[in-house]
């Protein structure tokens, strides 16, 4: 099958890959950039295991066509060093016993991260509805909310 | 979080909430789980799946390009089928082909290997095989397939049954004395125990050992070695299974995997690594395969709301084949012993029927059979207290197992370990204002109040297990613990950590005995060829057989460090003990750290005293409860619920759970343990469903058809711990993996069925989805 170049930006890196029209971005980053931290759960954009940040949004890697991301930049699970809000998040999701199989929570820390980032007033409700886009099948969701309030609280407890 | 990675509970020993020392991997993106491994050559499996649920296969046409990277069943030469019998009288083996060969017995049964250097290409391989066959009649629904004329699934038995059992006792008195007599009939939806990672095998012959190499993504390393032997013909030495990072288990990885046989003989025939990673759509459509309940629950009581006696007709539909090691009956059979739950029951009969269909052979789903059972049992409790009008509250209070019983043995041989069960019932009453919520029901609302009380017996051992007569029979757990010659404690178990913390919750078990600092403990799992024989990791077992397994090896451990550390300090070994990770003189002067020992033992053997045990730091301790029939864990979980009667739709306002998993090993992993349950349990109560139609064919094909609880769905839950120890287990610990996915069913339809009574209305069949709410209140409208 045609294999096409696609060049991307991946966690800050140019990357160049040959990919067939029909791979999505997920298989792209896990097989050909050995970026496993990306998972795959079902592969019909349903439960966010492979949730990363395309030009700095969260996307569905399992349904986003590589080839529609000539030029794009990526940042997966594994491209947040130094960043605070990840960093937080990182913390909290221990202290809240909000992972357990590990399998959802590189989607769910980007979302939460994006929820962070963009709803600094949300409350419980507003969490549980925003994280609404990412399953866990081990937890029951309460220690990954508890994680995401603790993280906006601590942020808007700084901001006065 | 503090700096030392201690929780709120204090302390790294049994008991505290440590944080969890896996977590790091896994917050990086760091986990390693099957699907991430990548062998230089590795070729990729995609299976040609049975489009028809019952089919004679008269042939499968290869691509004329490729018939070297398609296999059938005719090429998978000297492979034995999958058998996995019950020595229980008449239980009915059935042989699985690893490929289907002659007949085709429910959508999804693999038929081919179609091989490719990727999943994309084996796929593409896949959809250009043809399939010769013939269609036969369906058996598709458990109550008729034992039918007169019902087409047979497996055509040498004489009907479409694994295993009928049954109790008999004459109730014919109870309906001239009980005050209250009700009869129901209740179902549960066949449900996909969807863990977030499917099943995944990756197979490798490694030449220099040789020795075939199977990663999977297993509960169970030990008993797939042991499978693969069986059916592939290889002793046991010459296969390793390693069981990576799991994403998730629950019971839907207990498994010997056609797949995984597949893989193993491609791996050794082709000599290159072959890989098969389950995605959704094989999940969903190919692998329903629990919960499927069919109960008629007759009981009695007197006036006060005492249990008469019951009668129990429970049928579960148990799919196509007898799945290894845990065999098709376990579910049907067990619900005899189980249906009489907490109670006091004094008198009982039951007949259960484990019924063949062509849909996915069932496997054991976190709960097993009890997430049904107390369905059944706890919402015929709460009609007879409609009934006598008395309250759910009440009726149970009065039939619960009281304390100063235990350990209470009942009727059919059950043995609870200890507890209080009634003051379960109290404390999680407690928590709800019940008057605010009948004064909202007098005001027009809604509104309902569910109460659920179960217990969960969990680490069953041999006592138990030899009389199922299935593949194996659980009996020592043994754990290895040994140092580094750095001082580290190395802790090896042959149990499957698939989420549950063990990393942790063993290093607190053994810093509890030897004192060594968590972070200095690492516990080595998942691997045949470096931990000790286990079952695996399954019906609650893991804190209780691998907490008391470590311990014991801890100690043994430490009786040799103890000899070691008492020569150094130039003291009797009577003189000293081990405490804070240091041998110390009992008189409070010196002290040698174990690390110093180790360092010792290792490296500077001329300072070990004349007799050392030249076993060094190495040892093996094994452990079994005395007696092994189970601890009891018990909850009592209570909710509010509130219905929609224009949509249907269940809204949860507020979720108590009290339970008592015993001494726990680390309150916050037991937490995340009940709270995980319930989510599931929400599922099966409220939304989780395959259902198939007549041919067979199942009709929930994504996620967006079948739909697991999301955050929004959950409610806002309170959990309440009782601590009363196991008299039998190493720490008074008992077994509580699956408690939060038993109750949710049956208290919330309890509740539900409480907003529904002013309607007459009553939801009978799970889920309590919107349509079967309606289908309720319109069936009472009607009447």
């Amino acid at each position: 099958m045609t294999r096409l170049p696609i060049h991307l930006t991946v966690n800050g890196e140019a990357a160049e890959v040959l990919a067939e029209p029909r791979t999505h971005l997920a298989d792209l980053l896990r097989g050909e950039l050995l970026l496993t931290g990306t998972h795959l759960g079902c592969e019909h954009g349903v439960c966010g295991a492979c949730t990363v940040e395309l030009d700095d949004a969260p996307a569905r890697s399992c349904i986003t066509h590589a080839g529609a991301c000539d030029g794009a930049r990526i940042r997966t699970i594994e491209g947040f060093a130094g960043d605070a809000v990840m960093e937080a998040l990182r913390g909290a999701f221990t202290a809240e016993h909000a992972l357990q199989c590990g399998y959802c929570t590189p989607g769910m820390l980007i979302t939460a991260r994006d929820i962070v980032l963009r709803l600094p007033d949300a409350d419980e409700v507003r969490v549980r509805e925003e994280l609404s886009g990412n399953l866990c099948r081990c937890t029951g969701y309460r220690g990954i909310v508890r994680a995401v309030l603790r993280v906006l609280e601590a942020r808007r407890a700084l901001k006065g | 979080m503090s700096p030392d990675g201690v929780g709120q509970g204090g302390g790294q020993g049994v008991g505290a909430s440590l944080l969890r020392k896996e977590d790091a991997r896994f917050l990086h993106g760091r986990g390693r789980y099957v699907g991430d491994i990548r062998p230089a050559g590795l070729l990729e499996v995609a299976f040609l799946r049975s489009p028809v649920a019952h089919a004679r296969l008269l042939g499968v046409g290869k691509p004329a390009d490729a018939e070297a990277r398609v296999f059938t069943m005719a090429d998978l030469a000297g492979v034995g089928g999958i058998r996995a019998a019950s020595a229980l009288p008449g239980f009915r083996v059935s042989e699985q082909s690893v490929l289907a060969s002659g007949k085709l017995r429910y959508v999804g049964e693999a038929i081919a290997a179609c091989v490719a250097s990727s999943r994309a290409a084996a796929e593409d391989l896949a959809a250009a095989c043809s399939l010769d066959y013939e269609e036969l009649p369906v058996v598709s629904d458990m109550l008729t397939a034992r039918a007169p004329g019902a087409p047979l699934i497996h055509e040498h038995w004489p009907d479409n049954a694994f295993l009928e059992t049954q109790r008999d006792e004459d109730l014919s008195d109870l309906d001239g004395i009980a005050a209250a007599k009700v009869t129901r009939q209740l179902r549960t939806a066949r449900q996909c125990m969807v863990p977030m990672e499917g099943r995944g095998v990756l197979a490798e012959w490694d030449p220099r050992l040789e020795q075939l190499v199977v990663t999977s993504s297993t509960q169970q390393p030990h008993i797939i070695r042991s499978g693969l032997s069986e059916v592939l013909g290889l002793d046991e030495g010459s296969i390793r299974v390693i069981a990576p990072d799991l994403g998730g288990g629950f019971g839907y990885k207990g498994i010997l995997l056609p797949e995984e046989i597949a893989c193993a003989w491609l791996a050794m025939r082709l000599e290159r690594p072959v890989r098969w990673i389950e995605d959704r759509l094989e999940h969903l459509t190919a692998n329903a395969n629990c919960r499927e309940h069919h109960y008629v629950v007759t009981a009695w009581a007197d006036r006060n709301g005492r249990l008469l006696g019951a009668e129990v007709d429970a049928t579960v539909d148990s799919g196509a084949y007898s799945s290894y090691p845990f065999s098709a009956c376990l579910e049907a059979a067990q619900i005899g012993s189980i249906f009489p739950g907490p109670y006091t029951l004094p008198r009982f009969r039951f007949r259960t029927v484990s019924a063949c269909t062509n849909k996915p052979p069932i496997l054991p789903y976190r709960g097993v059979a009890r997430t049904g059972v107390c369905y059944a049992l706890e919402t015929t409790m709460d009609a007879l207290a409609r009934q006598l009008g008395i309250s759910p509250a009440r009726i149970r209070e009065v039939n619960l197992v009281p304390p100063d019983a235990m350990p209470y043995r009942n009727l059919v041989g059950k043995v609870f370990d200890s507890g209080d069960y009634p003051e379960a019932l109290r404390r999680a009453v407690a928590h709800f204002d019940l008057d605010r919520i009948a004064a909202r029901q007098a005001a027009g609302e809604c509104v309902g109040f569910g109460l659920a009380v179960f217990c969960e017996q969990g680490a069953h051992g041999t006592s138990v297990y030899h009389g199922w007569g299935i593949p194996f029979v659980p009996g020592y757990e043994q754990a290895m613990a040994r140092f580094t010659p750095d001082g580290v404690l190395e802790i090896r178990t042959g149990l499957q950590n698939h989420g549950q913390g063990m990393e942790t919750t063993f290093a607190q078990v053994a810093h509890e005995v030897l004192g060594v600092p968590a972070a200095r403990v690492r516990v080595v799992h998942g691997d045949t060829a470096l931990t000790p024989y286990s079952t695996g990791t399954w019906g609650s077992r893991a804190a209780v057989m691998g907490g008391g397994a470590v311990a014991e090896a801890c100690r043994l451990l430490g009786e040799r460090a103890l000899a070691i550390g008492a020569s150094l300090l130039q003291a009797e070994p009577g003189g000293v003990e081990i405490s804070g990770g240091a041998v110390r003189r009992r008189d409070g002067g010196a002290e040698v750290t174990l690390e110093e020992v180790a360092r010792t033992w290792y490296r500077r053997p001329q300072n070990l005293p004349r007799g050392v045990d030249p076993g060094g730091l190495e040892v093996t301790g094994g452990y079994r409860p005395d007696p092994d029939t189970g601890t009891h864990s018990y909850a009592c979980h209570a909710v509010v619920a509130r219905v929609d009667t224009e949509t249907g739709e269940v809204v949860l306002e507020d979720y108590v759970i009290v339970e008592d998993a015993g001494q726990m090993l680390n309150p916050m992993i037991v937490d995340g343990q009940v709270l995980g349950g319930l989510a599931q349990g929400v599922g099966t109560a409220l939304y989780e469903e395959m259902p198939f139609d007549a041919s067979g064919q199942p009709l929930a094909g994504t996620l967006a058809d079948y739909l697991v609880p999301g955050a929004a769905e959950l409610p806002a839950t309170r959990i309440d711990h009782m601590e009363t120890p196991s008299p039998w287990t190493r720490f008074g610990q008992k077994g509580i993996g699956e408690s939060g996915a038993i109750g949710p069913p049956a208290a919330i339809v309890n509740a539900v069925n409480d907003a529904l009574h002013r309607f007459g209305a009553e939801v009978m069949d799970l889920p309590a989805s919107p349509a079967r709410v309606i289908e309720a209140l319109e069936k009472a409208r009607a009447r």
